[in-house]
């Protein structure tokens, strides 16, 4: 399966952890030649702050996004209807919320179920253990402080290569 | 008709007599018209017609009048098209005329025969020919102020100018919708049939008195 | 297999049409369903947007671009866990929302036939304006034929 991006929201709506795999897109002398769409990341050399404030752009309409589906689904299912995942023909998006309101967002390509369980996972066995049971990590984590611990990034990997679908 | 082919003022026919008169515009017998071509085409002349329109009856009456040079000038082509040269003649009683509009017309029109053709129990000047489903109203949803309105006036119009155009007057040709209360009346009986032909419409026929003058007459010479 | 409710918004965002076949979703008001309609509108182009990966423009240079291809499509399928609701975009932007079960099969055919029938009752009636409310007794017909025919 191909995973595009993961993304970690606390209930103050900033995301405090996010990774992304776009994989980099060969410069073929046509694309070059044509204006660059808003949504394509640039594959120049010397635009990182560009490709930095488009991520946080992403982020933020990613969170927007989720929430106002929330809304939406849970106005007209009612309140105890969960809004799961939704589709494009060219990505899959999966959501879950935890109790405590946090929210854990995955872009994959199209063809996965829903990874609901698998968010669940990453929260109860890895955010869980090697976030909040941390000693030194603070209780809210403003900037993501905390939330990127040496624990939590390998513990991730391995659930990434060993655990998800392939 | 000249059977020979020599070269002269007017129409030439060439040696086996048909002309490009005799012939389908569609080369095969059954070919169709784009059903969908027609109907963004009637939307047009529906909304040419509501241009202006004071209200429904006048609506109707300007798609009657779109209709009838179409029936005057089918009545032509049609007699002209006919393989039976016995059929070709323009029809003189009343009879006939209807039987060719509900079967040669109609077919010609809209691919099959009328579903019915009566005549009118209290007025012996009015016939009524029934339309279960009046092609041209396949696709039209009245809105609620329009309700009374039938688009099929247009094909009113076409029958009335085939009966113009054959010599039989009519004081008009209007269409109805019945469907619905033929649905009541179906529903008070017990609902057998309620609302199957929704759509169903007739069209009112009614001749001048001349012509039933000359049809009585007629009628006495064949008996006598 | 049950079919909720169909949503049709035009091309502008606006709620052209509501259509309750089963009971299962919450009952809106009518505003609540115009505003739903018209952020439904906004976070489809917003997922449209969002796309990680976009295809590479791969046109040959022999053919004359066409404004249909390689174009990104927003959000097509939502699940949650009482519904599915499938969205179907025309080349016009008109888009059609069938709420189904989540186990629905089929889905695409039926919005199919839905397309066919909005094509055929409401397009081809003269007494309909583009981008309004539709009020169509045959469309409404039909989609009863169709739909609890298959139900």
């Amino acid at each position: 399966m191909v995973l595009y991006s993961f993304y970690i929201f606390d209930r103050h709506t900033e995301c405090i952890y996010s990774r992304r795999w776009t994989p980099a897109r060969p410069t073929s002398s046509s694309s070059k030649a044509r204006p660059q769409s808003e949504g394509s990341i640039a594959s120049n050399g010397d635009n990182s702050t560009q490709q930095a404030r488009k991520h946080t752009d992403d982020e933020k309409l990613i969170f927007g996004l989720v929430f106002s589906l929330r809304n939406m689904v849970q106005k007209l299912g009612g309140e105890d209807d969960t809004f799961l995942s939704y589709r494009t023909t060219e990505y899959k998006l999966h959501y879950y919320e935890t109790p405590t309101r946090m929210k854990f967002v995955m872009l994959t390509d199209t063809k996965q179920n829903n990874l609901r369980p698998y968010l669940h996972q990453i929260w109860a066995n890895l955010y869980v253990e090697y976030v909040v049971k941390n000693p030194l990590a603070p209780v809210e984590h403003p900037g993501g402080i905390g939330v990127a611990n040496e624990m939590f990034e390998r513990g991730l990997e391995t659930f990434f290569v060993a655990v998800l679908p392939a | 008709m000249s059977s020979s082919s020599t070269p002269g003022p007017g129409l030439r026919y060439p040696s086996n007599k048909k002309t490009i008169y005799d012939r389908n515009l569609n080369r095969t017998k059954n070919a169709e018209l784009s059903r969908a071509a027609f109907a963004y085409l009637f939307i047009e002349m529906i909304s040419y017609a509501q241009r202006g329109a004071k209200d429904v009856g006048d609506l109707e009456q300007r798609l009657n009048n779109q209709g009838y040079p179409l029936g005057v000038r089918l009545l032509d082509l049609l007699l002209t098209r006919s393989a039976n040269p016995l059929s070709s003649i323009r029809p003189t009683r009343i009879l006939p005329l209807l039987q060719f509009i509900a079967q040669q017309l109609y077919r010609h029109l809209f691919g099959r025969p009328a579903d019915a053709l009566e005549r009118s129990g209290s007025d012996a000047a009015q016939y009524m020919i029934f339309d279960n489903e009046p092609m041209v109203n396949t696709y039209i949803s009245l809105p609620r102020e329009l309700s009374s309105l039938n688009c099929a006036a247009f094909v009113a119009g076409i029958i009335e100018g085939v009966c113009d155009g054959a010599g039989f007057p009519t004081e008009g040709v209007s269409a109805h919708s019945v469907g619905e209360q033929e649905a009541e009346a179906a529903g008070a009986e017990g609902k057998k049939g309620a609302a199957m032909w929704p759509g169903k419409t007739v069209f009112l026929i009614k001749f001048k008195k001349e012509v039933l003058e000359r049809e009585e007459i007629l009628a006495r010479g064949t008996s006598g | 297999m049950v079919v909720f409710a169909l949503f049709i918004i035009s091309k502008s965002g606006g709620l052209i049409y509501n259509r309750e076949f089963h009971t299962g979703l919450n009952k809106l008001s009518s505003n609540d369903l115009l505003m739903v309609a018209g952020s439904f509108h906004g976070m489809h182009e917003i997922t449209k947007q969002l796309c990680p990966n976009p295809p590479p423009p791969t046109i040959p240079s022999n053919t004359a671009p066409t404004p249909f291809a390689a174009r990104a499509t927003g959000l097509e399928v939502l699940e949650t866990s009482q519904f599915r609701m499938q969205c179907f975009q025309t080349l016009t932007g008109v888009k059609f929302l069938l709420f189904t079960e989540p186990q629905q099969p089929n889905i695409d055919t039926i919005l199919k036939k839905i397309y066919e029938l909005y094509a055929d009752f409401v397009m081809k009636n003269p007494f309909y304006t583009v981008e309004m409310p539709v009020r169509c007794e045959k469309f409404d017909r039909g989609l009863d034929g169709f739909v609890k025919v298959r139900g």
